[in-house]
């Protein structure tokens, strides 16, 4: 099946900035979060599949047409911004109304889906037609996030672009527009590129992640199993896991990667890397749990049972983090009441569990 | 309670200065408004309605005046044409030499008047390297004419309209008009939609300013081309042949007639500015 966007190889310089070669693709529907740090050329990414830069190579394919010598205004891609980036000198209506339908559009309109072109029609679908005649600064972040999707989808794009259209807005109105975007997307079944450097965003609206680092792509997989499964320790702090441990194979063990981490040694739920390679383990602090010191129950096959001392611990409202000192420094995270019941506090003896399978081994 | 709340409901916070500066500023900004104010309301309760009137109807002030305010349009259409062009580019693009260029642009606000007027001259005169092969070959002659007047007030005048338009095309978010070309907008009808229409207010503002100064320019004029005599040429002719009396007179008309033009324009300029869109 070819997919709805196709990106090959792509090669871009900007100045001293060089982007690639990236290859991507989306199926029909699929939405596609971009991750990573300022600077990673997650815009230019975006903006070259938009058309506004000249790759030095590679192709762009949107349904199956190579448009990487087309102009923007040719491609049928639709841009979303910070901000949303409606135009202030014109009502909402006339901002919907600019987009100029495609004489021949590339894909057929979803059923159901007003025609391109038709304004009061497309205003209606995402209720803000009562809106057609305010100036955009007069309208919430939720309404300019609306007529910013009805004026994109009069234009007939084959895909969405959208670059950190959250990135102004204080968490409720982002938890809101998010789940918002997300419904109108699913419904839409356009595919969709979403860049963010906000690891919430990426989990809570990607069916796939790519992650970029200084130009170059370093994960692209399907969004669970980069949460799951970082490529390197690179991603893993990108996407907030709290334990990063530099430690070493020692071999095998009843299927099991034997690894040392300081004196410790932990069992883990890999084929693993050659014995006495250095690796690095990403284990989320919720997988560590924490038991009485005295823990002496039975452990489930492949379990690792540490003991330690605490040496912190922080409230963050629900949930409380606490570091125990373990041999090497562990950050687990429970619930504030569980806390409470167990009587947390700094200095404190504690155990704690880590199931094989919550230990993650990366090459670097 | 300062700042109030608008439709969607937002707090703007009043800018507030502590109680001590905010006086000392006021005071000693009232002394400059002062400064520049004084003069001009001297010169105008200096004159009776009576002479007004007399010196309004004389022929050969009308023709000054009205000389000038077709020479300050002729001179700010001009500076609107090549001036909103060049401003874009140096907002947009980035080159080599790029700050010689803004540098050139602005030499003319150094340049002293009679200085610039010599200059042109050297080049628009009847041996210029411009003026003598245009009033060779097309009849076009810089020396008593019309052309020379525009080409005089221009080279003044036209450093206002080129920085006050590109300081607006710079505060555009080029993300607007990236959004335009997926809309489908090519480059050029983006430029018409969005950018001109949000850089309007900044380029009304500038070329206001160039028609102001048009109007006002003295010295350029005077040596590039004399007769037929701009108001300013004419007022100074008064001064050194009837003294200050009729001078002022003169001057009292033209002041009235610029400062209504100049308000005039102002608001038109001012008119419904796009707000930045937060």
């Amino acid at each position: 099946m070819t997919p709805a966007v196709a990106v090959e190889a792509l090669t871009v310089t900007l100045g001293a900035f060089r982007l690639g070669p990236l290859d991507l693709a989306l199926a029909p529907g699929e939405l596609l979060v971009i991750l990573g740090p300022n600077g990673a050329g997650k815009s230019v990414t975006l903006e070259a599949i938009a058309g506004f830069h000249r790759p030095d190579a590679g192709r762009v394919l949107l349904g199956g047409r190579d448009v990487t010598r087309l102009p923007p205004e040719r491609r049928h891609v639709g841009l979303v911004v910070q901000n949303f980036g409606l135009f202030p000198h014109l009502t909402v209506a006339q901002n919907v109304a600019l987009a100029r339908r495609p004489a021949n559009s590339a894909s057929a309109p979803p059923t159901g889906l007003p025609p391109p072109g038709d304004t009061a029609a497309w205003l209606d679908y995402f209720g803000v037609a009562r809106l057609a005649d305010r100036t955009p600064q007069d309208l919430s972040p939720g309404e300019k996030q609306r007529v910013a999707l009805a004026r994109t989808l009069a234009a007939a794009p084959a895909l969405f672009l959208f670059d950190e259209p959250f990135s102004a807005l204080d968490t409720p109105t982002r938890d809101q527009l998010c789940e918002e975007l997300l419904a109108f997307l699913r419904a839409l079944a356009l595919p969709a590129i979403f860049v963010t450097h906000d690891c919430n965003d990426a989990l809570r609206l990607a069916d796939r992640i790519v992650v970029l680092r200084a130009g170059a792509l370093v994960q692209n997989a399907a969004a669970a199993e980069v949460f799951r499964k970082p490529a390197n320790s690179f991603v893993a702090r990108f996407l907030g896991v709290e334990n990063i441990l530099d430690a070493r194979m020692i071999g095998m063990s009843d299927g099991l990667a034997m690894l040392a981490v300081g004196d410790r040694t932990l069992r883990a739920a890999t084929s693993g890397p050659a014995p006495g390679g250095a690796v690095r383990l990403a284990v989320r602090a919720e997988d560590v749990a924490i038991v009485p010191p005295s823990d002496n129950g039975p452990l489930a096959a492949g379990g690792n049972r540490l003991a330690g001392k605490i040496t912190s611990v922080r409230p963050l409202g629900p949930l409380v983090t606490v570091a125990i000192d373990c041999g090497f420094l562990l950050t687990a995270c429970l619930l504030a009441r569980e806390a409470r019941a167990m009587q947390i506090g700094v200095g404190g003896a504690i155990g704690a569990r880590i199931a094989a399978d919550a230990i993650h081994v990366m090459p670097d | 309670m300062h700042g109030s709340l608008n439709r969607a409901g937002w707090r703007r916070a009043a800018p507030s200065l502590p109680l001590g500066l905010y006086l000392v500023c006021w005071f000693i900004g009232s002394l400059l408004v002062a400064f520049l104010v004084i003069p001009l309301i001297a010169l105008v309760l200096s004159q009776a309605g009576a002479s007004l009137a007399e010196v309004a109807r004389m022929a050969d002030v009308r023709d000054a005046i009205a000389l000038s305010l077709e020479g300050a349009a002729l001179s700010a259409a001009f500076a609107a044409l090549a001036g909103i062009p060049l401003a874009y580019a140096l907002a947009r693009t980035t080159f080599l030499g790029k700050p010689v260029v803004a540098a050139l642009v602005d030499l003319p606000l150094a340049v002293p008047h009679t200085v610039a007027g010599i200059a042109l001259l050297m080049v628009f005169g009847r041996q210029g390297a411009l003026g003598a092969p245009l009033q060779s070959l097309v009849g076009l002659r810089f020396w008593g004419t019309l052309a020379g007047i525009v080409v005089a007030m221009l080279f003044v005048s036209a450093p206002y309209t080129v920085n006050a338009a590109r300081v607006g095309f710079e505060a555009i978010d080029p993300r607007l008009e990236k959004i335009a070309r997926t809309l489908g907008l090519g480059p050029w009808r983006t430029f018409w939609r969005i950018t001109l229409p949000l850089a309007r207010r900044s380029i009304m503002t500038g070329v206001t300013l160039t028609f102001a100064r048009s109007i006002s320019e003295f010295g350029a004029v005077v040596i590039l081309v004399y007769y037929p005599m701009t108001a300013p040429v004419k007022i100074y002719e008064l001064f050194l042949r009837f003294g200050v009396e009729q001078a002022a007179t003169a001057a009292v008309l033209l002041l009235a007639v610029s400062l209504a033009l100049f308000l005039l324009l102002r608001t038109l300029a001012g008119g419904a500015a796009p707000r930045e869109n937060r």
